[in-house]
């Protein structure tokens, strides 16, 4: 404990850094916009401003990356409270009973419990983060190639387990994403796949311009300018403190919603967009007066929002520990540590601590600053969600092609996401999520590599998969998770999943 | 046999399935002890057709293909072709060049907003942008044919 002590008083003399408190402060504030505005996620958001830390060292690259990812978690919830719009999925179960506050008045007491309950789970997730990632990092030390590729595998069962489009569709798209990752010269054998002589290929497809093009360009395609409302219920900031029964009703299931939250997030899978409708689900279950719900219950607002929030962090666990993307949003992030020459992984603590403790400290900073950000400038949020959405996509469409084109200089990759656009409209009409997709394409050279090492150090003898334990454990459970979704394919059971997808196909028509 | 949204997107896929198949043939697989450049791929190409047949077999309780609604996608159309011509602009034109007439045609065409507020809000964030990447950041932007 007194090492991790020391080691997180090393992250805060790089986290109060003047230079790391503003890229810290940069990211927060972008991922508030990205969190406010429909129609751009945080993974867009990243992606978009990816090509911008390049210029930077990795520490502040990934800690202004990251304040993206969790201030969106934040500003998702203003669009919810206002207008009835989620501005992130996550914000999907906050519009229910936010928006409910709203119109009876409560608009500023609902803001600050989101707010409050946010800051609350986001600090809690670190400090779980602080004491669970290190014990993790170091057991993983113990991996080996055939326990990365079952890891992985579990991985992508277990995304494919928690997806609400089901296991086939999910399964299938991180399979195209894992083959779009083997474009590009192989780098075991120097064999060119799949570039058709086009040398920009060479090099493989880049993740931004696939992530920008499925996730940024795919949802300006499928939104409609006409079809976005502007209508903002303007709260009442001289009711900005809830009541006393208010915190009394939001303090515990902010709570719950903080531990259900980080353990979801650690899970593979749309982490923080489940958090918040389990904790939802379970605030109204154990509640008193269930029937509130729907018409303005704080809890409803509390513990969604906390869960998303922890989410948000938790999902950093296996990604700094075992360099494990559990979403498209922690595959970037960890894309850009790569790109930064910073593999994330066991080997994080020990060989870049302070990348990794500067990371975790800027995140305790970064909360607070959310808190300071979020409330006082809720107006400025409200003036900018004002922006006419007819002005708004050009703009993120010439936000999309300057990021793409600057992280090669290639005209070919911004063809790509261009394609890619096109592509993420398709999947969104034929309801393939692509999250998978990008997935795939990020750990498809990490999968190769330590499969191909695994059979070529058993010299071909794939039961090492099964005789070593850690591998044969991990793949157990895989077999498990598969099992489970035949059965609940087979019984043809209404889950938790179908909920899931119903409340992401409300949101898709809350904004349409 | 009414059509579903899964017999196409299954058909579809198990046709590009088979064509990168058919594309991989130079890859060599190698054996398990000694993998080749061809094997992941074989194997991904494999679940995916694995996949597209389970997508196929379970397209009965899918919505028929007429239940997608694409009352979006003229608007979607016109916003990519007016982005790929604003792509296949933006070396020999350069980025002011290129990108003001994409935000202005956006504006202006496709939105039909008004000729002056399209035309100042094109070159306005044009320039701003210019300044901020092309001047603060120094990204080396497009300059276009004639620098």
């Amino acid at each position: 404990m007194e090492a991790t002590l020391d080691s997180l008083a090393l992250g805060f003399s790089v986290a109060f850094r003047p230079d790391v408190l503003f890229y810290a402060f940069l990211g927060c504030l972008v991922g508030t916009l990205v969190g406010v505005l429909p129609g751009i996620g945080p993974l867009a958001g990243i992606s978009i401003l990816l090509p911008v830390t390049f210029g930077l060292d990795a520490t502040k690259a990934i800690i202004m990356l990251a304040g993206i990812y969790y201030g969106s978690q934040y500003g998702g919830s203003t669009t919810s409270i206002l207008m009835r719009i989620p501005g992130e999925a996550s914000s999907v179960m906050t519009c229910v009973d936010g928006y409910a506050m709203a119109k009876r008045g409560r608009a500023g007491a609902a803001l600050t419990i989101a707010a409050v309950g946010s800051f609350v789970a986001g600090t809690m997730g670190v400090i779980l983060l602080t004491v669970v990632a290190p014990p993790i990092a170091k057991f993983a030390l113990a991996f080996g190639p055939p326990e990365y590729t079952a890891l992985l595998v579990l991985g992508l069962v277990f995304l494919a387990y928690m997806s609400s489009t089901g296991l086939p569709r999910t399964l299938l798209m991180a399979a195209l994403g894992l083959l779009l990752g083997c474009i590009g010269i192989d780098v075991m054998t120097g064999h060119f796949r799949y570039s058709f002589d086009i040398k920009e290929l060479g090099d493989g497809i880049g993740i931004v311009p696939v992530a920008v093009g499925l996730f940024g360009l795919g949802e300006i395609l499928s939104t409609p300018s006409k079809t976005v409302t502007e209508k903002v219920m303007p709260p009442r900031l001289a009711e900005l403190l809830p009541n006393r029964t208010e915190w009394r009703q939001s303090v515990l299931p902010i709570a719950r919603g903080s531990v259900l939250g980080f353990l979801v997030g650690i899970v593979p899978g749309s982490a923080h967009i489940i958090a918040s409708f389990l904790s939802y689900a379970v605030e109204k279950r154990i509640s008193k007066t269930p029937e509130e719900f729907g018409k303005g219950a704080v809890a409803g607002v509390a513990g969604p929002e906390s869960a998303n929030n922890a989410a948000s962090t938790g999902a950093f666990v296996p990604m700094l520990a075992l360099g494990l993307p559990t979403g498209p949003v922690t595959a970037v992030l960890m894309a850009a540590l790569l790109i930064h020459g910073v593999p994330p992984g066991p080997m994080l603590v020990t060989e870049h601590p302070q990348v990794f403790w500067g990371f975790i400290a800027s995140m305790y900073v970064g909360n607070l600053m959310l808190l300071a950000l979020n409330l006082p400038l809720v107006g400025v949020f409200v003036t900018v969600l004002r922006i006419p959405y007819a002005y708004l996509y050009p703009l993120i469409i010439m936000f999309c092609i300057i990021g793409v084109y600057e992280v090669n200089h290639s005209i070919v990759d911004v063809w790509i996401m261009l394609l890619m656009g096109v592509v993420g409209y398709l999947l969104r009409k034929f309801d393939f999520d692509p999250a998978p997709l990008v997935l795939g394409l990020v750990i498809a050279p990490i999968f190769e590599l330590s499969l191909r090492q695994s059979l070529i150090m058993s010299n071909g003898n794939w039961q090492i998969f099964v005789e070593r334990p850690i591998a044969q454990a991990l793949l157990i459970v895989c077999a498990l998770l598969l099992s489970l979704s035949a059965l609940s394919l087979l019984l043809k059971r209404r889950d938790w999943r179908a909920k899931l997808a119903q409340a992401e196909a409300g949101d898709g028509t809350d904004r349409g | 046999m009414q059509v579903r949204r899964d017999h196409v997107a299954g058909a579809v896929i198990l046709l590009a399935g088979v064509l990168v198949l058919a594309a991989s043939t130079d890859l060599p697989f190698g054996t398990l002890a000694s993998p080749g450049a061809g094997m992941l791929p074989t194997v991904v190409i494999a679940l995916m057709l694995a996949f597209a047949v389970l997508l196929l077999l379970g397209a009965g309780a899918s919505p028929p293909i007429g239940a997608i609604v694409w009352t979006d996608a003229a608007h979607a159309w016109r916003v990519v072709g007016v982005t790929a011509v604003a792509v296949a602009l933006y070396i020999p034109l350069g980025f002011i060049a290129s990108i003001a007439l994409l935000l202005f045609v956006l504006t202006f065409v496709v939105e039909r907003k008004p000729f002056m507020q399209a035309l100042a809000f094109s070159g306005g964030a044009t320039l701003l942008a210019y300044l901020v990447f092309g001047t603060l950041l120094n990204a080396p932007l497009p300059r276009g044919f004639w620098h």
